[in-house]
């Protein structure tokens, strides 16, 4: 009996130290350029000088391959930059501040799904546009989504491992032991985190599916961009798209791209007029 | 009888009414006034007058200088005299005038000197007047020279004409301008009918009070008119752009004056008197309207003109639950009727009641002008310090061409209670003066996170990723590896029971045969040692149970979870009861031959149901 508690300690010891052997990769020299150009940019930002932050900020995912914080910051320089920027129309984001902003906060989301700030910003910045809402979910499509943007794809992986490891170990309880009661334990436990961990493990397997999507572009453009219903400039423009828009590419021809609405209308747009959200 | 009456009543007003007239004159100041037009077309005479309201001293009439004039007539004095009877009071004026009738010699500017009169001795002046003379080129032949003597023709086309005019013809929107609709005329007009008004489109109109003056002369295109001024308003625009007012209309009824065709008239010299009608419509005027320029600040609601505002606070202290009201007046010219009431924010904890509005408004022919007061009226319904933000108006002054905010001063309030007034908990104080839920004033991003996360991690996916698979082989071969050895070590221990069950018997017959020894030399202590050690090592080795966990109740219980009957357990416990009396009784109450003998007998049964 004292050598399955071993042998359990020893397996949640392993779990645990995963994460942390993930992590435990390169590091690079020139940190502290980066970290003085990082406060450059929070200090450009708090004193409103909003243009040099976005300059900052952009510097810095240049360099280095970025973080949540990092895009959601240059989201927010964005859209304030944009807020004072009016146009001789008399609108805000002359300079299409708006859709740099959008795109910047999906990319925060993209890296940290559960990072609140940025979800607020975007949710702030998208009543700017003019998007349009989208297909109704159905409930469980929305409880499972919002379970999902809980966790990164690897903290989702991580934690179906350390499920897997601890239900192994409750699974050898029962097979072992010859106490009843520690055999019923055992069992039950062992079953419950069988479940946990097929769920943990869809989980982590949806979210990786989201995280690799490089479908997703934003519209950036000065003011609206037009779609039209087939790649060339003389068709039709079926929609007129503001700046800030998310749509899903599809195919490519010459100049254009097919793009679909998040209400299911597909249109073709200008490569320029789209950047995708990678 | 009745008649005679009345004549005495007139005979004494009248005599009343010399008497009243004469004080008046001489307490009051008097008025001597020249009349002339100020202009007047070559080759026409112009009457000039010069009216005193008082009885002038006799032969004290001077006569000014009429450089630049020939006397035609003159002077002719007329005297008035007018009573008036109003709520019972009598009022008398009297006039005396001195009239001239003059002829100008050349085109220019001339100045009529001034007229001199003494009243009772004292002397009075009138003031010169330039009257401008202008040369309208040939004159129009007298109508009844003409071949054409129809009345129509002796009123040329541009003898009557309707004008509206503006005070200026480019102002901001919102800023007032005045139009006046005029009407010009070469020859007399009997009657006006059929007006039509414009609606003027796109502003906000106000009709001005008629003034008492309504008439004078003008020149317009070289021609000297009367004008007469019909409507005067005041416009203010609502939109910016070229704002076309629409034409006004009128019919002008012309008097004048023929020779008759029926030269015998004996009574009326062969003259007549014809109407004519004239329509006459105001040329097209547009207004240019600026737009007001952008970057109005947050304040401004539309005001345009010239104000002042003057805030009155409460007193510094005010108790709980006491009124108290904040007011603000603004003054000045402009668009007033247009002005909203400023916004006055007040702490979370006041109840603020409609703001109350009282103005004092005057329309001049220079725009609107006068006051508005707003009142804020106020509870303090929480004790505390609270700081009153200043309140802002903001209006566009049109002759600066910029806005202008004005403020009042910033305050801090102090709401005492000193303990006789229960104050209203914070969470009563929401419901009442604010609904049921915090309102979202405006919403902003939300700032920055300073800390810069691991910027130079990698995005890498973990997720189905070869190290995952790895840990995923690891894991299941660690459960296979840990479970094969401990199975194994299992079974083993489990062998090792077994063979000490196999061996139970075995060792308890050695025991037993030890002990029938015993019993043939009769050595009765050791006999029944031996015989105990049988049995107790038998149960213990038989069942895996430790020799120091035994008792009779546990064997017993043992023996009969394994199939045992319950007598034969019992039995069982009897024999090692007996052993253990046995040991140490000296007398033989039974003999060791019938206790080994059930021994033996009760291994062997046990043996037969325990197999294994």
């Amino acid at each position: 009996m004292k050598r399955i508690k071993i042998l359990l300690s020893v397996m949640t010891a392993a779990a645990m130290l995963l994460p942390t052997a993930l992590q435990a990769q390169d590091g690079s020299s020139d940190g502290d350029a980066v970290g003085a150009l990082w406060k450059h940019a929070t200090d450009a930002y708090s004193d409103k000088r909003f243009d040099e932050a976005i300059e900052s900020f952009t510097r810095i995912s240049e360099m280095e391959y970025g973080s949540a914080e990092l895009y959601y910051n240059l989201g927010n320089a964005y859209f304030k930059a944009g807020q004072g920027n009016i146009s001789a129309a008399g609108r805000p984001f002359a300079s299409g501040e708006l859709g740099r902003a959008v795109l910047n906060y999906r990319r925060a989301l993209k890296i940290d799904p559960s990072m609140s700030d940025a979800q607020y910003n975007l949710d702030l910045a998208v009543d700017y546009t003019n998007d349009t809402d989208g297909v109704p979910e159905f409930v469980l499509a929305r409880v499972w989504r919002s379970l999902r943007d809980m966790l990164s794809s690897n903290a989702w992986g991580i934690l179906s491992i350390v499920l897997l490891a601890l239900m192994l170990t409750l699974a050898m309880l029962y097979l072992l032991s010859r106490n009843i009661a520690r055999r019923k334990a055992g069992f039950y436990g062992a079953l419950l985190l069988a479940v946990l961990f097929v769920l943990t493990t869809l989980l982590a397997a949806s979210q990786r599916a989201v995280e690799r999507r490089d479908d997703q572009a934003v519209v950036v453009c000065r003011d609206t961009a037009p779609v039209h219903s087939s790649p060339d400039s003389e068709t039709k423009i079926i929609r007129e798209p503001s700046q800030g828009v998310t749509v899903t590419v599809g195919r490519s021809l010459g100049e254009w791209r097919e793009i679909t609405f998040a209400d299911g209308e597909k249109g073709w747009i200008r490569n320029g007029d789209i950047e995708i959200i990678r | 009888m009745k008649g005679y009456f009345l004549r005495m009543v007139a005979a004494l007003a009248a005599a009343l009414s010399c008497m009243i007239g004469t004080v008046s004159a001489d307490g009051g100041g008097v008025s001597f006034k020249v009349d002339a037009p100020t202009i007047t077309p070559l080759g026409e005479y112009l009457r000039v007058e010069f009216v005193a309201d008082a009885r002038p001293d006799d032969d004290s009439f001077e006569a000014p200088d009429f450089a630049g004039f020939d006397i035609l007539a003159g002077p002719t004095v007329a005297t008035g005299r007018q009573v008036y009877w109003v709520n019972g009071k009598q009022t008398v004026t009297e006039s005396y005038t001195y009239t001239y009738v003059l002829m100008p010699q050349a085109k220019g500017t001339y100045t009529i000197g001034a007229a001199r009169i003494s009243v009772d001795g004292r002397s009075y002046t009138t003031k010169p007047l330039p009257v401008e003379v202008v040369d309208e080129g040939e004159r129009r032949p007298a109508g009844g020279n003409r071949g054409d003597t129809s009345p129509e023709a002796h009123v040329a086309k541009d003898d009557i004409q309707l004008r509206i005019k503006l005070s200026s013809t480019s102002v901001y929107k919102g800023e007032a301008v005045r139009a006046s609709i005029v009407l010009y005329t070469r020859t007399s007009i009997a009657a006006i009918n059929n007006v039509k008004l414009p609606s003027f489109e796109g502003f906000w109109s106000q009709e001005l009070p008629a003034g008492e003056d309504s008439s004078s002369r003008e020149e317009l295109n070289g021609k000297v008119y009367t004008t007469y001024l019909l409507k005067e308003y005041l416009l203010y625009p609502q939109q910016s752009g070229q704002l076309r007012i629409e034409p006004a209309e009128l019919t002008a009824v012309a008097q004048v004056v023929t020779q008759s065709n029926r030269g015998f008239d004996p009574f009326f010299g062969g003259q007549e008197v014809h109407n004519v009608n004239r329509k006459v419509t105001t040329p097209e005027i547009t207004l240019n309207v600026k737009a007001l320029p952008e970057g109005a600040p947050r304040s401004f609601n539309g005001a345009v003109g010239q104000f002042t505002m003057q805030g009155s606070m409460p007193p510094e202290k005010i108790s709980v639950n006491s009124a108290a009201s904040i007011s603000l007046t603004i003054s000045g010219r402009g668009n007033l009727k247009f002005i909203d009431a400023p916004s006055v924010t007040m702490p979370e904890s006041f109840e603020i009641y409609d703001t109350k509005t009282s103005d004092s408004i005057k329309v001049s022919a220079v725009g609107t002008s006068g006051t508005i007061k707003y009142e804020y009226p106020f509870v303090a319904r929480s004790s505390g310090e609270f700081r009153i933000s200043p309140v802002e108006f903001s209006f566009f002054d049109p002759s600066k061409g910029q806005y202008v905010t004005l403020s009042t001063q910033p305050m801090t309030l102090t709401v005492t209670n000193d303990g006789s007034v229960p104050e209203m908990p914070s969470d009563a104080r929401m419901m009442t003066s604010y609904g049921e839920k915090m309102k979202q004033l405006d919403r902003d991003i939300r700032f920055i996170h300073t800390d810069s996360g691991d910027l130079r991690r990698e995005q890498r996916l973990f997720m189905f990723s070869p190290l995952y698979f790895l840990l995923v082989v690891i894991i299941a071969a660690a459960f296979i590896v840990i479970y094969a050895v401990m199975r194994a070590r299992i079974r083993e221990n489990r062998n090792i029971v077994q063979r000490r069950i196999k061996r139970a018997n075995k060792v308890a017959v050695q025991r037993l045969r030890m002990a029938e020894r015993y019993m043939k030399q009769q050595q009765r202590h050791s006999f029944y040692e031996e015989m105990l050690k049988a049995l107790w090592g038998y149960i213990s080795d038989k069942f895996n149970i430790p020799v120091a966990n035994l008792t009779k109740e546990t064997i017993r219980e043992e023996l009969y979870r394994r199939g045992v009957s319950a007598a034969d357990a019992e039995l069982f416990c009897e024999i090692i009861s007996r052993c253990d009396e046995a040991q140490y009784a000296p007398s033989t109450s039974n003999s060791m031959e019938e206790v080994y003998a059930d021994a033996m007998e009760m291994i062997s049964k046990i043996e037969s149901i325990v197999k294994r």
